[in-house]
């Protein structure tokens, strides 16, 4: 069975295992059940942070050593940042409006900047889809993907900056403050969606690759062009 | 039956500069007139003053019989046939949705669309994009839609250039065709040679004047 | 082909063009939304007035912002095909309609989805009934922002900073559109009476379209 099949599936596995974990966790006594949302919100915005670092590093790599494939994979990485990014935002919004009433506050730097951090990397995917040479699209997303990655320290530490409505880290390097029973299941679903990432990733290097032998095979316009058939311009 | 193209002491003024001073000339049915002159010496200018798409500031003249610089214009343009330097595409569509969007601007049979491609060549290469194309791949496109068109004046700058020796038979078809059914053909470019080969008469433009070829 | 057969045929190209490059989908709409997110904390205002200030900032953006979706580089011909435009019979009028058409669904899509962003980031005090002439605000905004940036398009064709320059046409020109829209939701909010402001919205599109058709040709003149 193809590798990226087998990635999938087990990835799929993994978060329905992490949602398991999810959904018998015990709540918070004040959230309520809304509490639960915390295992999607946060791991999603973490491997959106990731998948931007990826993005980052694949930038200079290919600045480095000009190879296609870095440039495969600063893009996909982008991509499924941005998804990633999309769905955190969504699910924060969801449960800022269940916990605090409002699904967006102004009060809230990290939301802010995370959603100027989102609009960057469209930027990036825009600059992408306007650039037709692929040596240029090249060039121009890895500097810009280098310089965009600043955005993701100032969402981290956003909360420390700012004394804002989000909550600060519940995993801090000084321990946990949350019980041991929702930290498990917090841990397990940052593991099951880092691992989605993967999977994805690998899954859209696959489509990215096969896209570049179909362009690759199909730049000889020449060969589809054929002589004119003089006799026939009278049947026009 | 009258000229198809007089113009009488025209001039033609852009940017400030005098581009075409006093030219007179007479086109007739069945004719190919060949324009020859060094760079810069205002053929392309000329070519877009008999296609109507500017106006004389001096003097005047008639195409197909309308008066140049009136609203009269607008009823034979459709009857000009040109292709000038640029590739007049959407570079965005391909170029079967090209010709396709000309085509049905211009009123005519869509039907016979797929004819000129196969004639032109590009029957199996018509789902490309203009980006991926090449410039004689447009001419060819222009080509195909002219087949279609059948302007009664079809007016030609430097359009053999770059092309291979095939897409250059396709504008001799084209001329040929042209002048088979009563209309006329201006030919313009520096290769004197070739519009000797091909024009039955040569004139060329200097400093904004025409004058015959010695 | 018939005035309307030319001008449908230019607007369904136009709008194949834009689902396939998505200049609209991908840039501006992003833009206007940066801008939304941007407004507050560059301002730093009180976080309870920025309710009240969301509509205000909705229009603003829209009219600055809808600029760029008229003004879009698909809608800018380029020498040769005008030309070729001009040798198929294409009446200019024809040409200014659809460009018009297909510019008023972008721009009215553009208009909704930066709409609902507003009410999502700025939450604003929506009054009972809105949706119906906010709606119609938004649609009779769009046609008339549409035709100022179609016919400032064609004023600035060919020109060095087409887009900046025709940005600086279209702005101080599209005060009547600002005036009406805003002043729709503000009516409503205060229990007054919003058709005059509708009527100077209409008023103020049709006043566009039979300028846009009575100048084609002149303007196509002046391009060449």
């Amino acid at each position: 069975m193809n590798r990226t099949r087998i990635l999938l599936g087990t990835a799929a596995l993994a978060v329905g295992v992490g949602l398991w974990f999810a959904f018998t966790s015990p709540v918070d006594r004040l959230q309520g059940e809304f509490s639960r949302i915390v295992n999607i919100h946060a791991p999603f915005l973490w491997v959106a942070f990731l998948a931007f670092g990826v993005t980052a590093l694949a930038s200079i790599m290919w600045l480095v050593r000009k190879t296609p494939r870095w440039d495969r994979l600063g893009e996909a990485s982008a991509e499924l940042g941005v998804v990633f990014t999309v769905t955190g935002l969504f699910t924060g919004m969801v449960w800022g409006q269940a916990v605090w009433g409002r699904a967006w506050d102004w009060g809230d730097a990290r939301l802010a900047t995370t959603a100027v951090m989102l609009f960057v990397y469209l930027g990036y995917l825009a600059l992408r889809g306007a650039t037709p040479d692929p040596e240029m699209r090249a060039r121009r997303s890895a500097i810009l993907g280098v310089v965009a990655v600043v955005q993701v320290p100032l969402v981290y530490f956003s909360v420390y900056m700012f004394r804002t409505l989000h909550q600060t880290p519940s995993i801090r390097p000084d321990g946990a403050t949350m019980p041991p029973e929702m930290l498990t299941a917090l841990l397990v679903n940052f593991l099951a969606i880092t691992y989605l990432y993967i999977a994805l990733l690998v899954a859209r290097l696959d489509v990215a690759r096969a896209e570049e032998r179909v362009a690759i095979e199909s730049a000889l316009a020449g060969d589809a062009v054929k002589p004119p058939r003089l006799t026939e311009v009278e049947d026009v | 039956m009258g000229a198809l193209v007089v113009l009488e002491d025209s001039g033609v003024t852009l940017g400030g500069r005098s581009i075409l001073r006093g030219l007179s000339l007479s086109l007739g049915a069945g004719e190919v007139l060949g324009i020859a002159g060094p760079n810069g010496s205002g053929k392309t200018t000329l070519l877009r003053l008999l296609a109507t798409l500017l106006r004389p500031d001096r003097g005047g003249g008639q195409v197909l019989g309308a008066a140049l610089g009136s609203a009269e214009v607008y009823q034979v343009r459709r009857q000009i046939g040109m292709i000038g330097h640029t590739p007049a595409v959407i570079g965005e569509l391909s170029l079967r949705e090209n010709l396709e969007h000309a085509i049905r601007l211009a009123g005519a049979d869509p039907s016979r669309i797929e004819p000129a491609l196969r004639v032109v060549g590009l029957d199996e290469a018509a789902h490309r994009t203009v980006e991926t194309s090449s410039h004689g791949m447009l001419r060819r496109t222009e080509v195909a839609r002219l087949l279609i068109t059948e302007p009664r004046l079809l007016l030609l700058d430097e359009a053999y250039s770059g092309l291979d020796f095939y897409a250059q038979e396709l504008i001799d078809a084209l001329i040929e065709r042209a002048t088979a059914d009563g209309g006329a053909v201006v030919v313009v470019s520096h290769d004197l040679r070739y519009l000797v080969e091909r024009a039955g008469r040569v004139l060329n433009l200097s400093a904004g004047r025409l004058e015959p070829v010695p | 082909m018939s005035f309307w057969d030319q001008a449908l045929e230019v607007a369904r190209i136009d709008l194949r063009i834009e689902r396939r490059i998505g200049d609209v989908l991908r840039i501006v709409l992003p833009f206007a939304v940066v801008a939304l997110l941007v407004f507050p904390l560059a301002l730093g205002i009180e976080l309870s007035a920025i309710s009240r200030l969301g509509p205000a900032v909705f229009w603003a953006i829209g009219i600055l912002f809808g600029m760029q979706v008229a003004l879009r580089q698909t809608a800018d011909d380029r020498p040769e095909r005008r030309d070729l435009y001009s040798l198929l019979g294409l009446d200019p009028a024809a040409r200014f309609v659809g460009r018009c058409l297909s510019g008023s669904v972008l721009m009215a899509g553009f208009l909704l989805v930066l709409l609902i962003a507003t009410i999502v980031l700025y939450s604003p005090d929506l009054p009972p009934g809105w949706p119906t002439p906010v709606f119609a605000g938004l649609a009779l905004t769009a046609i008339g922002l549409t035709e100022l940036g179609t016919l400032a398009g064609e004023v600035t064709a060919g020109l060095r900073n087409r887009t900046a320059l025709a940005s600086l046409i279209v702005a101080p020109l599209a005060l009547p559109i600002v005036i009406g829209a805003s002043q729709t939701l503000e009516s409503l909010a205060r229990d007054a009476g919003i058709l005059r402001w509708l009527i100077l919205l209409v008023a103020t599109d049709l006043a566009l379209a039979v300028a846009g058709v009575a100048l084609a040709r002149p303007l196509e003149e002046a391009s060449r």
